[in-house]
């Protein structure tokens, strides 16, 4: 743990993601388990089992699947992963643009974020259901008070938040089976190191903090996230 | 001259609704698989352009033409370019292959003024990106895909960051769509060739 930690900085450690079910909520968490294993735990929809030991066996509801449509269920099992981030961010901009603490070459900057963030949301959507997959449901998010309000806060946040997006795709790039899925995934995370990179020079902080992104894993994103998610 | 002719075709923007068609799609096409060899052939060809945009910072930064936090900010972005030739280099000579040699380049008068270095710089860092994204579905190795990824995030970082010190729009300036947009390898080729002496 350090003060890089987005546990640490993320809305003050508070829970924000609140997902409608159970069965929801599983899923979101089980996509750690799943990297790199094929396993279609996460992807089965309601059919998700309820046991928590990461996911590498097959949950009793997938119907057993050939290796290329394992590979594909991975795919879409990341695709959902990175939905989920990206329902979170356009929700975050989304109430951050509502109110009235931007405005100026500050909100030129953002007003576009925002709009991204909802692109990547559209198309990931349509992208996992055109594969056969069922896109994640968006959960529910709680904001701490001032998020919205504070300036300073909501940039803060929201620097993380990218930095924290960036790191999530640079840490499947490998995993991506499809070569269509990460031509996509790698023309979004293009975009969200340019929404770093912004956010970082707003708020005093480093552009350009390594000559080459940092990645982190599944696990590593879901421990940053966990904290705000709601069960 | 042909450093115009550089800068009007690589100002040629696709439309992000375009890309976003290709990816909504599923016919994304990265790169015609004809257009690299192998991972070496890709990775010299990403040498070749990070060599270029090296040389390019070390003389734009030591003219001396800007000043405070741009200056800085430049200069960083030198010493990531740097890297980047140093870390393709290697990774080439691990793979048993041999690094192409650095390119005798000229710039013009790209350093005549802080808008000339700035706009070349914004030019040459979305030609990267657009170059790696276009290179990437050639890559076979998985290591050499995540090192070209995180290269890759980094050009971004750059576009983006000496867009919004020229001041120019959010959209289409600092950030060009809700996705990047791939280049293929002749047309990244040929907006540096005016570049390239040999």
């Amino acid at each position: 743990m350090n003060d890089k930690d987005p546990s640490r900085t993320l809305f003050d450690g508070q829970g924000v993601i609140k997902f409608h079910s159970e069965v929801d909520r599983r899923r979101f968490l089980k996509y750690a388990g799943m990297v790199g294993v094929g396993s279609t735990l996460a992807l089965t929809g309601v059919a998700c089992g309820t046991d928590d030991n990461g996911g590498t066996a097959a949950s009793p509801g997938a119907t057993a699947s050939p290796t290329g449509a394992a590979a594909k269920d991975a795919d879409v099992g990341i695709l959902n992963y990175a939905l989920t981030l990206e329902l979170l961010e356009a929700e975050f901009y989304r109430q951050g643009l509502a109110g009235n603490i931007l405005s100026g070459r500050e909100r030129e900057l953002i007003q576009p974020i925002g709009q991204h963030e909802q692109a990547h949301v559209d198309a990931l959507t349509k992208t996992i259901g055109d594969v056969g997959g069922t896109p994640a449901e968006k959960p529910e998010f709680q904001f701490p008070p001032g998020t919205f309000t504070d300036k300073a806060m909501f940039l803060k946040t929201a620097s993380t938040l990218e930095e924290l997006g960036v790191t999530a795709y640079h840490g499947q790039v490998t995993k991506i089976e499809s070569p269509e899925i990460l031509g996509a995934a790698a023309s979004i995370a293009g975009v969200e190191s340019r929404h770093a990179a912004i956010l970082a020079a707003l708020t005093g902080g480093k552009p350009f903090p390594a000559p080459v992104e940092a990645s982190k894993d599944m696990q590593e994103v879901l421990d940053a996230a966990k904290p705000f998610i709601k069960s | 001259m042909n450093r115009r002719n550089f800068l009007k075709t690589s100002a040629a923007v696709i439309p992000s609704t375009v890309a976003l068609q290709m990816l909504g799609g599923g016919h994304w096409v990265l790169a015609q698989t004809a257009d690299f060899k192998d991972d070496i052939d890709v990775l010299n060809y990403a040498l070749t352009l990070e060599f270029l945009e090296s040389e390019f910072y070390r003389q734009g930064n030591s003219a001396n033409i800007l000043r405070g936090q741009e200056a800085e900010y430049l200069r960083q972005i030198g010493a990531d370019e740097d890297a980047h030739v140093q870390a393709l280099s290697q990774t080439i000579m691990q793979l048993g292959g041999t690094p192409v040699a650095k390119p005798t380049v000229e710039f013009g008068d790209a350093f005549s003024s802080r808008q000339k270095f700035l706009t070349t710089s914004h030019t040459f860092e979305n030609l990267g990106v657009s170059a790696y994204l276009g290179a990437a579905g050639s890559i076979k190795s998985k290591d050499v895909l995540q090192a070209a990824a995180g290269i890759f995030g980094v050009e971004a970082r750059h576009a983006a960051v000496v867009g919004s010190i020229l001041g120019l729009p959010a959209e289409g300036g600092v950030y060009m769509g809700p996705t990047e947009t791939p280049k293929p390898r002749a047309e990244v080729l040929a907006a540096a060739k005016p570049f390239i002496k040999s």
